[in-house]
């Protein structure tokens, strides 16, 4: 009976325990909400165990409890993780808080992504909303001052221009190194203008050797990684973003351009002495100036007020296993200056779909069209015109001229002047062949205006025998045309867990055409031989196919490794026809067909390049402290010599999470985060070479006799290999108070060795260089990156960010050579700075004579002679004091495009609905040769006063000064090129939701902002635009030959006015 | 864990199969040997033909460099402009960068691609009349070398070394026209014959010529004399002959041409810039009014000594325009090297040089004199300085605008009297240009004075 009775006891008390138990299984729902409603996709998870599940749609999720007790852990990205006890309630409704602190971002590295906290490398990164809040037209533009180490410079500041976008430093010597552009895991063949910045969910910059070296070859110019917008599971979401700006021009007025009265009355003051001209001449001259009627001053007539116009919209939405993107865009730019407009489409659609569990599948496509119209002529040749006219006749100038004509002939007839030059009619001066009036006796109101119509400098107040202006403007025109399209699909099948392979697939297209046109009337001679017709097509199209094996797990909660192997196989196709025509037939329609046959030359354009490569990498983490990640890729390359195809680039980097450690607990409270960094690697680039370059190809010509082949342009070089960039970098990232201000250090060293020169060689060889592997150039420089969340309070928000890069460049060896050959590169016969690069020395040093000042416009014997005219000569130091003027002992270094240091500012405020950003950025310690005042000022060696040098001796007598002529190769064209801009100021107003959810918009938001409204450039600048820098001239030779300009489009400030509506 | 289980290792390698084979699609084209399809690699050439067009062609981006500096240089024709009036200054600013960009560089680098297509030629085509082809051009560029620069780089070889620097230095311009011209010139007669004369091809007889002058230049006037009266008297025999208006004798094809590089508005030349006819006839803005008076008072003084207008004035220059009207051809004018009237004015001044009498070699010149409508110049001059300076001016007026003028001045000497100022003899010859001398470190030196 006593063992029954246990037995039941035992029971009774186990059944008791299990019932227990069972109540205490408990189904538990609720919604998990943040601020704007249901939050899908949230994980929660039971703690200590591997229970979990994820919300819906609405936020609303289902889990059933083990025991009591039990904890749940409500974790999303981006907000902070909750834990909640369940101890009886069967719905917990949760609201998660945004997580500033950032710390467990995800960052995208090449051929896949890490968290923030291991990162070893320099990787520089923006949020997609901070590139799409600043109003330009593109990608790379928004960029300015935002990151350290990348450098965004408006080489010309036209609508729709390329800028100039350089990571660190230089790479090489004779090739522009512009950064490799990566958008979804696929390597485009074009640069960030086919980019929509709307699109964009985030960029990031890989600035150092171990974080590009994945990407081999092409990652020594740093990379950029643009992830663009995907879609959201969810319900649809619509997105609609619409500009209107007004821009003018920055600078009001160029003192030095002047109109003919401003120049009678400046002739009268104390600046110029005309005592040294015939008091008639003089008089009939100032006369002239003054009461010239209708004056249209260059600069009023160039330059207006342009608009633009954007409109963008996206829809983005999908299922648990469909999610799907889609964007358009329509962008138009009318410039600041005559002839110059951009428009721009562009579309996107990106999907992703899960087939099953195990199958990924995506495709995403973009399409780009781009229209640029360029001013036809160049600025600076423009501006100098004389403003002594109308651009087009009005009756009153034509009876001007006529009358002074018949001026100068009576005071011709009647001896007061005398020699020959003013016996010469204005009419004798007409050079054209009749296509236009050929006396001035003949004009109407509407004919355009003409320099000889008011007599050459000699017997009237013209200027140059050119076509008026109209003339060149209404006869000349240059756009171009692109048409992009990029397709890439990829296909990722996970075959155990934490291992995947992944295969991508896609081809780019990028479709240019190249217009140009000149007609005879903007000849002034109206030659048939200075008319042109070009027309280049050239398609570049790209396939790539890259499959990569990855592995990402997790051991013991400590170890965290991932690794990628892959293989990548890359062909470039260039096709396309340049065809050059000239002799344009007057009259008939632009067409080919209509030109005599010898005049049109046509060259096909048909290059193949290919390429492939091996890479691997592996991170490990050794519990979030430890950090260790190396890589290596081996690439070969068509374009080099036979003996030199294949190169291997690796990579090693270390970093150690400080904070995490034990001893660091005391402190973590201040210094929230303390990382140390170390990264060394290689990387390659083959830089400017063409297709062929290691090949010795003939040109052929036309000849008298037949087909001729003509002396190649390029010796073949067997040996012709990649440049290689070795890379060390040492970085601190550091964060305080909870990570609320962070700062960043790096510093870094560069090597670059085998650099691809274009060598200058004698022409007895039959071509003036050849392309050779011979030099190193070691750079360094320091970057400082500070953020700082000023004020987070819950209706006041302000944070700040602050970026300085320094770059330091030098030259350690040139092969056998101590100095590559000086070259003298410039604009219209060969004026320009003395570009000399030697061992030791900077890239792309400027030299010249030292010029303290202009030799003053007193000494202008005949000032009245040509409107706007300086001496032309400028004073020089004759450095070592004998006394003398030469080349050798007298030409010193006066300065480089190189800035010192370029830094960025800005500023981001919130206060409830409004919103308020400023973003500054400067750069400094950078020269500039500017060409531009010597022509405006016609400097070719006017006449002098003989009381400036009595004997003849190259010394001014009143101070002593040498001088020298300004036009060759001298200081007086180096300007400081160092500038701070306030890129970018928005003011920002969202309606409140329940004022919008009414119309059922989820969120408006409407804005102001101003481009560029202040630009502070330096005080000796006298231009329109510091950061131009010409690079189309014949006999560019990259970084060697930067830092000349001529005729810089101007800066731009704009106003603009816009709208962002959700829904 | 892994499991392994059939249907997964099937599905796996289903996987691998269809992405490994999408890999071999894309890696099938991927050669990492690329040739141009439609270009033409060096060492492909087997018909040299082609190179010994380019070598010809090469001479239609001299034929204006040359022709300015001939008489812009002296006293033909003026520059209006700066800087190009320093053509007419006489001092170092004629090697200021305009002028090297516009005329100095494209006749070197031009004559140096001409000399290397003709190396190749020589050094690899089987046919000995293309040898011989290529030999004349040879000579030929490196004779318009020597009288402009003076020493030059001599390079013989169809690859020359990029690296080595050695074999750019200048050789004295005697040892050039020893070493390569005269004998290249003699090689060229050898190998040729007259047949191709019209289609502006070298042949026998303008290799002849042009050794003749060679001769002139050195100053081996018998050697001179030698060579021009061979080419007198093959002349006829060749299809040469004097024309009977002077309007025809610079036009194309006209029968008195030996050699003349071909312009042709259906084949685009080397020189970009303003072309030789716009210069003499003021198109260019930098001298629009070319024509130097003293040109004009020269005429004026033959017509006065001559007995009647000289003919050739008119057909020359043009007085009230102040220009030249000589070229009439345009865009098609033919640059004519060597015609049949400056050999027997070469002759007849290698003659009175070796101490012909004055009565044997004036007569010579009598076809020319009567075309121009002038007596002839027999008995005019007596002694060989007389007869020299006779010689001498009827060169510059027959000649006038045919880039000779300068060169005859500096080699005759005369350079002080006729131009009525005393010139450095260092400003003689052109400066070498300036990139030259930066390229080759130096080893290429400039001329003195510059």
């Amino acid at each position: 009976m006593s063992k029954n009775k246990f037995i039941k006891q035992i029971s009774t008390c186990l059944f008791l325990l299990a019932s227990l138990f069972a109540y205490s299984q408990q189904k538990v729902t609720g919604k998990v909400t943040d601020s704007t409603g249901g939050i899908p996709e949230v994980t929660i998870q039971i703690k200590g165990t591997s229970t979990g599940t994820t919300s819906d749609f609405d936020g609303n999720y289902t889990i059933t409890t083990k025991k009591a007790g039990d904890i749940l852990i409500f974790s999303y990205l981006g907000f902070k993780t909750q834990e909640i006890a369940v101890n009886g309630q069967s719905t917990i409704n949760v609201t998660l808080v945004e997580d500033s602190s950032q710390l467990d971002e995800i960052v995208v590295v090449g051929y896949g992504t890490r968290k923030k906290s291991h990162l070893t490398g320099a990787i520089a990164k923006v949020g997609g909303a901070e590139v799409a809040a600043i109003q330009v037209a593109r990608v790379d533009e928004a960029l300015a001052g935002k990151l350290s180490g990348v450098r965004i410079q408006n080489q010309s500041a036209e609508p729709g221009a390329d800028p100039k976008v350089q990571i660190r430093a230089a790479s090489s010597l004779s090739g522009d190194s512009g950064p490799l552009i990566v958008v979804d895991g696929y390597p485009i063949s074009g640069n960030l203008a086919t980019v929509n910045p709307n699109d964009i969910e985030s960029l990031e910059v890989l600035k150092d050797a171990a974080s590009a070296a994945i990407y081999g070859s092409r990652g020594a110019n740093g990379v950029i990684l643009v992830t663009t917008k995907k879609g959201k599971s969810g319900q649809l979401t619509f997105n609609y973003n619409t500009f209107t700006s007004s821009s003018n021009k920055y600078i009001k007025d160029i003192e030095m351009l002047k109109t003919a009265s401003e120049w009678a009355a400046d002739l009268q003051t104390d600046a110029y002495d005309t005592s040294f001209t015939d008091p008639a001449l003089l008089q009939y001259r100032l006369d002239a100036y003054a009461n010239a009627p209708d004056v249209v001053s260059m600069e009023d007539y160039i330059f207006k007020t342009g608009n633009t116009v954007s409109h963008d919209f996206s829809v983005s939405g999908g299922s648990e296993n469909l999610k799907a993107y889609a964007s358009l865009g329509y962008l138009d730019v009318e410039g600041i200056g005559i002839g110059q407009s951009f428009e721009r489409y562009n579309g996107r659609v990106n999907i992703d779909a899960n087939l099953n569990d195990k199958f990924k599948v995506g495709l995403s496509m973009n399409g780009f069209y781009s229209h640029q119209e360029s001013m036809p002529w160049e600025m600076r040749d423009l501006l100098r015109a004389y403003s002594i006219s109308p651009i087009y006749h009005t009756a009153a100038s034509i009876a001007f001229v006529q009358a002074l004509d018949q001026e100068r002939q009576r005071l011709f007839d009647t001896g007061t002047f005398t020699g020959n030059n003013f016996g010469r009619t204005f009419d004798q001066d007409y050079r054209g062949i009749g296509l236009d009036p050929t006396s001035i006796y003949d004009l109407q109101p509407g004919d355009v205006a003409h320099d000889w119509q008011y007599g050459r400098n000699q017997n009237g107040i013209g200027g140059t025998g050119d076509a008026g202006v109209a003339s060149k403007f209404d006869n000349s025109r240059r756009y171009n045309k692109t048409y992009f399209a990029n397709m890439s699909s990829y296909l990722q099948y996970n075959i155990v867990e934490g291992l995947d392979i992944k295969t991508v697939f896609g081809a780019d297209l990028n479709n240019r055409t190249n217009y140009y046109y000149r007609g005879i009337l903007s000849d002034g001679r109206q030659r048939s031989t200075a008319t042109d017709l070009d027309i280049d097509e050239i398609k570049t199209s790209t396939v790539l196919s890259e499959t990569t094996l990855n592995y990402a797990k997790v051991f013991a909660d400590k170890h965290d490794v991932a690794a990628v192997v892959g293989v990548e196989f890359q062909n470039t196709y260039i096709k396309g026809m340049v065809s050059r025509g000239s002799n344009v037939p007057q009259g008939l329609p632009l067409n080919y067909s209509f030109f005599n046959t010898s005049d049109v030359v046509t060259q096909e354009v048909d290059e193949t390049r290919s390429r492939r490569s091996i890479f691997g990498r592996i991170n490990y983490a050794y519990d979030d402290k430890y950090l260790v990640s190396a890589s290596v890729r081996r690439d070969g390359d068509s374009r080099f010599g036979a003996n030199e195809r294949y190169a291997v680039f690796p990579a090693v980097s270390l970093g150690w999470n400080l904070h995490k450690e034990d001893f660091w607990e005391p402190f973590s409270e201040k210094v929230s985060a303390f990382k140390l960094r170390v990264s060394t690697g290689s990387l390659g680039t083959e830089s400017f070479l063409g297709s062929y370059d290691a090949l010795s190809i003939l040109g052929t010509a036309q000849t008298a006799f037949g087909t001729g082949f003509l002396i190649p342009q390029n010796v073949a070089n067997q040996d012709l290999t990649w440049q290689t960039n070795i890379e060390t970098n040492f970085g601190v990232d550091l964060g305080f108070i909870n990570n609320r201000f962070r700062l960043s250090v790096d510093y870094y060293t560069s090597d670059v060795e085998d650099m691809l020169l274009e060598q200058s060689v004698s022409e007895v060889l039959g071509t003036p260089s050849i392309i050779l592997n011979r030099g190193d150039v070691q750079s360094s420089g320091v970057e400082l990156e500070l953020s700082a969340g000023i004020i987070q309070k819950a209706d006041f928000n302000w944070s700040m960010n602050a970026n300085l890069s320094t770059v330091k460049t030098e030259i350690t060896s040139l092969g056998a050579l101590d100095e590559l050959p000086r070259q003298i590169y410039g604009g219209p016969s060969g004026r320009g700075p003395e570009f000399r690069n030697y061992v030791g020395g900077e890239l792309g040093e400027m030299w010249g004579y030292e010029v303290v000042g202009e030799v003053e416009s007193i000494y202008l014997a005949d000032p009245s002679r040509a409107i706007g005219n300086g001496t032309g000569r400028a004073y020089v130091v004759d450095q070592n004091n004998d006394g003398q003027i030469t080349y050798e002992d007298d030409y010193v270094k006066l300065g480089s495009a190189n800035p010192d240091f370029y830094w960025g500012l800005s500023s981001n405020m919130s206060y409830k609905d409004f919103d308020f950003s400023m973003q500054f950025q400067g750069s400094q310690g950078a020269e500039v040769y500017n060409i531009d005042p010597i022509y405006w000022k016609s400097e070719f060696g006017r006449g002098l006063t003989p009381n400036f040098d009595a004997n003849s001796d190259g010394i001014a007598d009143a101070n002593g000064l040498h001088y020298e002529q300004t036009r060759n190769a001298h200081g007086a064209g180096i300007q400081d090129a160092s500038y701070i801009a306030l890129r970018n100021l928005t003011i920002g107003y969202t309606i409140k939701s329940d004022i919008t959810n009414k119309i059922g918009l989820n969120s408006v938001r409407i804005y102001g902002a101003a481009t560029n409204l202040l630009y502070i450039m330096g005080s000796d600048y006298t231009s329109f635009n510091p950061e131009g820098v010409e690079t189309g001239n014949s006999g560019y030779a990259g970084p060697t030959t930067y830092g000349y300009q001529e005729g810089a489009s101007p800066i731009v400030r704009s106003f603009t006015l816009g709208l962002n509506v959700n829904f | 864990m892994l499991i392994f289980n059939k249907e997964i290792m099937r599905k796996i390698k289903y996987i691998y199969i269809v992405l490994v084979s999408t890999l071999f699609i894309t890696a099938c084209d991927n050669d990492l040997d690329q040739l141009p399809p439609k270009g033409l690699e060096a060492t492909a050439l087997n018909d040299y033909t082609p190179v010994l067009n380019a070598a010809y062609h090469y001479h239609t981006g001299v034929a204006t460099p040359q022709l300015v500096m001939g008489d812009f240089r002296a006293d033909n024709m003026l520059m209006q402009e700066p800087p190009f009036t320093a053509f007419d200054l006489y001092n170092s600013e004629l090697a200021g960068l305009d002028l090297v960009e516009q005329f100095f560089r494209p006749y070197y680098s031009n004559l140096y691609k001409s000399i290397l297509s003709a190396n190749i030629v020589i050094e690899n085509s089987s046919s000995s009349t293309q040898v011989a082809e290529a030999k004349f051009l040879r000579a030929l560029s490196y004779f318009k070398l020597v009288v402009v620069f003076g020493d030059v780089t001599v390079n013989l070889s169809a690859s020359p070394s990029t690296s080595d620097l050695s074999i750019l230095v200048r050789q004295p311009a005697a040892n050039v026209y020893d070493n390569v011209i005269i004998p290249d010139l003699q090689g060229a007669i050898q190998g040729l014959n007259n047949s191709d004369l019209s289609s502006g091809r070298a042949t026998q007889i303008a290799a002849r010529a042009f050794l003749g002058k060679v001769y002139l230049y050195r100053g081996n006037f018998t050697n001179a004399a030698t060579e021009l009266s061979a080419v007198i008297n093959n002349a006829t025999g060749a299809g040469v002959t004097l024309e009977s208006n002077f309007s025809d004798v610079v036009t194309d094809g006209n029968s008195e041409v030996i050699f003349a590089t071909i312009r042709s508005t259906s084949v685009a030349d080397l020189y970009s810039a303003t072309e030789f006819p716009g210069w003499f006839d003021g198109s260019d803005t930098k001298s629009l009014l070319p024509l130097d008076s003293r040109l004009t008072d020269a005429f004026d003084a033959s017509s006065a000594s001559g007995g009647a207008t000289d003919l050739r004035k008119v057909l020359t220059v043009d007085t009230a325009n102040s220009k030249g009207v000589k070229y009439t051809g345009g865009l098609e004018q033919d640059f004519i090297e060597m015609r049949l009237t400056d050999v027997i004015l070469m002759y007849a001044e290698a003659l009175n040089e070796n101490g012909s009498a004055a009565t044997t070699v004036l007569p010579l010149l009598d076809d020319i004199r009567t075309r121009a409508g002038l007596n002839s110049l027999t008995g005019t001059a007596t002694t060989q300085a007389a007869v020299r300076t006779a010689i001498q001016t009827e060169r510059r007026l027959e000649l006038a605008f045919e880039g000779h003028r300068w060169f005859d001045l500096v080699r005759t000497g005369t350079v002080n009297t006729e131009m009525g100022q005393t010139i450095d003899p260092n400003y003689y010859i052109f400066p070498i240009p300036n990139s030259e001398i930066l390229a080759s470190d130096g080893v290429i030196t400039q001329n003195a004075g510059y």
